[in-house]
């Protein structure tokens, strides 16, 4: 426990009681004050609620920050080297992604080339209807489209995974369930769709069956949706169910292969490396770079908070200017009593920290106000609209703004009391203390 | 015996914005435990500002300032509120009293003041002990305000004995109380003196002077007579210094004088 010295004993003591004898005035103070904090409370509060949400949106797509990523070349061997070398590694995951179509074989589909399906017109793209080859660097291109009547087919991107591809993605679900990658693989794979694939299953009557490149056709069973952030109709399978189907060397064919590490799994990483080098893939086309979500996301946010909180110091400047107002005229208001307590034997020092202890504690009160309304506001504002934006769902205040409205508070608190505290220690008590 | 406390040749001197304005020239004071000295003199004779220097509010321009042998002349204000703490108590003519603090808190206040640390009941017991020693211990949770003036001056003088002060210096205490309640308040000053504090007492009331062991008579900033009341009081009328009708029209003014601080 921390034992305050008598000095500060004495500060707070009398601190509190001229608060306690001024309850109009500490309240006047306190009003001037509250929206500047609550301000830099709200900026505080929104910065890291929208760095939340900015940082969620860009994790679902890019990965989680600090995940490691290694892009895999397009090489016969590659996909079975790396299922190899990830089987029942529950720190990376490799996924192989390649253009599929669900529905009636030898169509064009809907959406040609695995356009967006809440277009109106899918006519507009002009992707390529065939297969999708990606090279090392991650560009994609496809074979031209094929004249062939239109049929009750969606394309899609189809994501083979080796494992849960959540812990670095994390995906939300949406309905149904995600993959169980701890059951035994099935002989029909089971597919999770993404929320754009999902548009187009519930809009047209599509017969569930899976083709992959040519010739290879499934019934596939779809069991969950889920949102991944990407408007491209996706669907996510298990890579061992996908290749009871087809066999492993056509996955690498289809490009788009990369693995997914956690920073720690720097052994995982270096068994493949090994194994994808002796397999005969040069060392220079496997690079491995670290995803850097927050650094992708900071310079913006960085910019908006600075405006914002440009905007909050100048409401709490003009609270700062009330507290040093109010503090004048109560040290005007108060000279014999300072000057009482001089006589009785309290030093200057001690009379400058008494007047600072009050603008303080007002500070102090204000910012608590201001950070229980900012909290009792994002409660309510989660309950309204979390049906509307998911991202309010489960959220809680941050700390950040918390900390940061006391700070505000004490700072208002310090800056309004300062002069008043000055005045307060020179008053000359003879001059006053004289019959 | 070493003095409580002995000033010799103090001078002071107000810096004015034309040319320089003594209020004080070469007073000689000393004062031992348990005496009582009263001042008398006209109003600007520099009675308050004597009391003023003695109570360490302001430092002399020269001369010398001896507490208990010791040169405190030169002070550090830190120095010098630690010493008022411990070894002077003080009265004064307005009361000074914290309106929104009740009369056992106005009397602790003195008790917390940064120079050491007392727990809150040992405050409050010493405070109404105080109180009691001024016969008001039964009026500790009164408000200034539901007080009569020598109530509220009473509490002031516990506030000044709280501490279990040296020398109590007050200053013209009983200017704004009848007759009555000033003999009263005097009464309990001059007990304080009866533990062996020591009491410089600033007053226009020849009366109360009489009840003090020695009387000095301040005219112009120097020490113009010193001895028993009635010999300095003989000695002041024949050179036309202050009579009690003069001195009591000096105290008139402070009749109405008697306040609460805000």
């Amino acid at each position: 426990m921390i034992r305050l010295s008598g000095r500060a004993r004495s500060a707070l003591i009398i601190g509190v009681q001229g608060i306690r004898a001024r309850k109009l005035r500490t309240l006047l103070s306190m009003m001037s004050l509250f929206l500047g904090v609550l301000a830099v409370v709200a900026v505080q509060a929104g910065a890291e609620i929208g760095q939340r949400a900015l940082l969620s949106d860009v994790e679902l797509v890019q990965g989680k920050d600090g995940t490691l990523r290694m892009y895999l070349p397009p090489d016969p061997h590659t996909a079975s080297v790396a299922i190899d070398a990830l089987k029942g590694r529950g720190d990376a995951v490799a996924s192989f992604t390649t253009s599929a179509t669900i529905g009636e074989p030898g169509v064009t589909p809907i959406n040609p080339g695995g356009a967006p399906l809440d277009r109106d017109n899918n006519e507009g793209y002009a992707g390529p209807a065939g297969p999708v080859f990606c090279d090392s660097r991650g560009y994609c291109f496809g074979q031209p489209a094929v004249n062939q009547p239109k049929g009750a087919a969606i394309q899609l991107s189809l994501v083979a995974m080796t494992g849960d591809i959540r812990q670095f993605q994390p995906f939300r679900p949406v309905s149904g369930q995600w993959l169980d990658f701890a059951s035994a693989p099935s002989l029909g794979p089971r597919i999770v769709l993404n929320k754009a694939a999902a548009i187009g299953f519930a809009r047209y009557r599509i017969p569930a069956q899976l083709s992959v490149g040519s010739g290879v056709d499934a019934t596939p069973r779809i069991v969950g949706v889920v949102d991944d952030g990407n408007d491209q109709p996706t669907a996510y399978v298990r890579t061992d169910e996908l290749l009871n189907w087809m066999p492993v060397d056509s996955m690498s064919n289809g490009g788009g292969l990369q693995v997914m590490l956690s920073p720690a799994a720097t052994g995982e990483l270096q068994v493949l490396r090994t194994r994808l080098i002796a397999a005969g893939i040069p060392a220079g086309q496997l690079q491995v770079e670290p995803i850097d979500a927050k650094k992708h996301i900071a310079t913006e946010l960085t910019l908006v908070r600075r405006v914002f909180l440009g905007l909050a110091a100048l409401v709490l400047l003009i609270g700062v200017g009330g507290i040093l107002n109010v503090g004048l005229a109560t040290v005007g208001e108060r000279v014999e009593e300072f000057a009482l307590r001089r006589a009785v034997g309290t030093s200057r020092l001690l009379l400058a920290a008494i007047v600072l202890a009050e603008t303080l504690l007002t500070g102090l009160f204000t910012a608590a106000a201001a950070v229980g309304t900012g909290a009792l506001v994002l409660k309510a504002a989660s309950t309204v609209l979390a049906g509307r934006e998911p991202f309010l769902q489960d959220i809680g205040f941050p700390w950040q703004a918390g900390a940061a409205g006391v700070i505000a508070g004490l700072i208002a608190g310090l800056l309004g009391g300062l002069i008043p505290a000055i005045r307060a220690a020179r008053i000359p008590i003879a001059s006053i203390m004289r019959a | 015996m070493t003095p409580l406390i002995e000033l010799a040749g103090v001078t002071k001197v107000l810096k004015g914005q034309q040319q320089p304005r003594t209020i004080l020239s070469g007073v000689d004071l000393t004062v031992h435990s348990g005496e009582s000295v009263a001042v008398v003199g006209r109003s600007g004779s520099g009675k308050s500002t004597l009391l003023s220097l003695v109570g360490l509010f302001d430092r002399p321009t020269g001369g010398q300032y001896l507490l208990h042998g010791r040169d405190i002349t030169r002070l550090s204000e830190r120095r010098a509120a630690a010493l008022r703490s411990a070894e002077f108590g003080f009265v004064f003519q307005r009361f000074f009293l914290l309106k929104h603090l009740t009369a056992v808190q106005n009397v602790a206040m003195a008790l917390v003041n940064g120079q050491g640390w007392l727990p809150r009941r040992k405050r409050k017991a010493r405070a109404i002990a105080a109180l009691d020693r001024v016969g008001i211990a039964h009026l500790a949770k009164h408000k200034p305000p539901r007080l009569s003036g020598g109530e509220q001056q009473r509490v002031a003088i516990a506030r000044a004995l709280v501490r279990e002060p040296r020398l109590v210096l007050a200053d013209e205490p009983t200017g704004a109380l009848d007759t009555e309640t000033g003999n009263l308040v005097i009464d309990v000053l001059h007990s304080a003196t009866e533990r062996g504090c020591g009491l410089i007492l600033v007053t226009h009331d020849w009366d109360h002077a009489r009840r003090m062991g020695r009387v000095l008579r301040l005219q112009d900033g120097t020490l113009a007579d010193a001895g028993p009341e009635e010999v300095v009081r003989e000695r002041a009328a024949s050179v036309g210094g202050p009579d009690i009708g003069g001195l009591a029209a000096g105290a008139a003014g402070g009749m109405l004088g008697g306040m609460v601080v805000a």
